[in-house]
């Protein structure tokens, strides 16, 4: 078991929870509630890395971000970051990859509220974020459950991206998924055979963690 | 308040109510006003599509006009003349959505107390006590969510939720409709304490006319948008504006004719000759009935006209042998205010506590009355049997007639 890579993807996941859910809660729910010309495009481009073949996207970023691009370039002079093969680098493709697993859910939870719910509150004198907050929240809660669970398991088992964007140093951008890689090809079955387990029974129980959650919010309505 | 159609506008214009004016063709075209002093209950009724529920939100500022004004007692809620728009947050109306719109996360006590924010945390809840105590819901239904609460529980938890807010208006969109008959009785009885307690004006939008009697000081008439008629229930039966107006309130004896003026030696009335539907391409209009009516000089001699007839004011008699079929109604030269026609019953439906009858006149071809019978002498009433009817003339209404697609300005 290489506890490095395990640490280090627990690490990235959570990570990309913390920057992810507000991103995702206020496009989620603008795409929700807005109309506006253009929102299937913006839908579009929310989906398009649930389509995209990994190495495809690792390797926009890659181009884009990267020491020869003018915005990889710019952020290492200025800022001093470098955003390939470090675990920056990893965190920004990670958000990017994880876009869709976290938006969709929360949008289709907070379509589900019914807008006379809204109506009522407004009436009842809440303001926005009072409405958010007593509202809406408490009945996307179940969506938002769920795309959490799935953006962490996500960031846990992605392989392309990772591999593309941050290499395979050991302990800065190792995860677990490249770890199991590597110890395959290195013929060490007895160390892939553990983590491989390890990440199938993380993956499962998300899963019906996350159906449980979206049972519960059909029941309530 | 229900003397004078009139005299009930103009008190409901000086009191400190609602007043409410609305033009847009956009998203939906809606035109006309509406008001209600405090402490009256207002009736929005028309048929389903006919715009109540748009009409609602523009008070309740759910939605905005392309132009309108909404005055509530005495501070101005909406006036696009110039640019105040208040939120919905801002104006303090208790609203009761049709589907009641509760917290479904939410017990009746949390869904009460959401509308009480801006109370210290310990006292919103003792006042949303106080609330659903006073729409007696009882007190072991207080932590229930809304899903395992009846129709009728659910709307009593809406309801105080509307007051909650301690409402300078309060609008109740067809709360009855999804409740059965039973708990209807015992909502009526909550509206009508709520109406005599609440110093507010009350609108409700239904579409039951039975509904906005029995609970309406005053009623409006929407039909595609348009507030057609509005006044005290009696005085919309009694004098609707047009036929669509009688037919939305569902007066069922309507009549075709022909204004034919003054009639002479008898101050304010007129001459109405009754033209029956089944007398298309007769050449003597003068073989039919004419009638000696309340004249209000409004309609121009010679224009066709629609009449209505209210039930009251047709009385049932025995058979007279010696009445004639072919001479109705008064002479050439005098007047009576009744005319006695003879008629025979083509239907008599009895149902509970009432009868439905139909009666053919046999001297108007194609014409019958159709009334709704209580009382003793409805169980003598059967299909076959030859009675008079006697026409209280006073009761009679004449409208202009219906031209298709040219109704008169909203009121």
């Amino acid at each position: 078991m290489d506890w490095t890579a395990l640490v280090l993807s627990l690490k990235l996941a959570a990570a990309t929870l913390v920057v992810l859910l507000p991103i995702g809660l206020a496009l989620a729910r603008w795409l929700a509630w807005g109309r506006f010309a253009g929102k299937a495009w913006i839908e579009a481009a929310v989906v398009l890395p649930l389509v995209l073949p990994p190495t495809v996207l690792g390797y926009y970023l890659l181009v884009g971000v990267g020491g020869g691009s003018p915005i990889g370039r710019w952020l290492h002079e200025t800022l001093g970051v470098q955003l390939t093969f470090s675990f920056s680098g990893l965190l920004l493709a990670s958000i990017v990859f994880n876009l869709p697993f976290m938006v969709q859910p929360v949008q289709r939870a907070f379509e589900a509220i019914p807008r006379e719910l809204t109506e009522a509150a407004a009436v009842s004198g809440l303001g926005f974020w009072q409405t958010l907050a007593r509202v809406e929240l408490p009945l996307a809660w179940p969506g938002i459950l769920s795309a959490m669970v799935l953006t962490f398991v996500h960031t846990m088992g992605e392989f392309g991206v990772v591999l593309m964007v941050g290499g395979s140093i050991p302990g800065q951008t190792q995860t677990i998924a490249i770890a199991i890689y590597d110890r395959v090809q290195a013929f060490d079955f007895a160390s892939a055979d553990r983590m491989a387990l390890l990440l199938l029974v993380l993956s499962l129980t998300a899963v019906a963690a996350s159906f449980l959650a979206s049972a519960r919010l059909v029941r309530r309505r | 308040m229900k003397a004078d159609d009139v005299a009930a506008r103009g008190a409901a214009a000086d009191a400190p109510g609602l007043q409410v004016e609305v033009e847009q063709r956009l998203p939906m075209p809606l035109a006309g006003g509406f008001g209600c002093a405090a402490g009256e209950l207002l009736a929005l009724v028309g048929p389903s599509g006919a715009g109540k529920t748009s009409m609602m939100r523009v008070v309740a500022g759910l939605t905005r006009p392309q132009s309108g004004r909404v005055v509530v007692g005495g501070r101005v809620w909406l006036d696009t003349a110039t640019g105040v728009c208040l939120p919905p947050q801002a104006r303090h109306v208790g609203l009761v959505f049709q589907h009641y719109a509760l917290m479904p996360h939410l017990s009746a006590l949390d869904n009460v107390a959401l509308a009480l924010l801006e109370l210290p945390r310990a006292e919103r809840r003792s006042r949303a006590r106080h609330w659903l105590e006073h729409v007696q819901l009882a007190p072991e239904l207080h932590a229930r969510r809304p899903a395992v609460l009846s129709g009728g529980q659910q709307q009593r938890v809406a309801v105080a939720r509307a007051l909650a807010r301690e409402p300078a208006l309060l609008l109740l969109d067809e709360p009855f409709s999804a409740v059965d008959q039973m708990s209807r009785q015992g909502l009526y009885r909550l509206l009508a304490d709520l109406r005599r307690e609440l110093a507010v004006p009350i609108v409700l939008v239904t579409h039951d006319l039975a509904e906005a009697r029995l609970l309406a000081d005053r009623m409006a008439v929407i039909d595609a948008g348009r507030v057609l008629q509005q006044g005290s229930p009696e005085a919309i039966h009694r004098a609707p504006r047009n036929a669509r107006v009688a037919d939305l309130v569902g007066l069922q004896n309507r009549f075709r004719g022909r204004w034919e003026g003054p009639a002479a030696g008898a101050p304010g009335r007129g001459w109405l000759r009754w033209l029956p539907d089944g007398a298309a391409g007769h050449p003597d209009p003068a073989a039919w009935p004419r009638l000696a009516v309340l004249d209000k000089g409004r309609i121009v001699p010679g224009s066709p006209v629609t009449w209505v007839l209210p039930g009251d004011a047709v009385r049932l008699l025995d058979a007279a042998a010696s009445a004639s079929p072919a001479a109705p109604g008064p002479g050439a030269t005098g007047h009576a205010d009744t005319v006695r026609l003879p008629a025979r019953v083509a239907e008599a439906r009895h149902l509970g506590e009432i009868t439905l009858a139909t009666l053919d006149l046999p001297g108007l071809p194609g014409t019958s009355l159709r009334l709704t019978l209580a009382g003793p002498r409805r169980r003598r009433i059967a299909a076959g049997d030859r009675l008079d009817v006697e026409l209280d003339l006073d009761g009679v209404h004449v409208m202009p007639a219906r031209e298709p697609g040219n109704l008169p300005p909203a009121a």
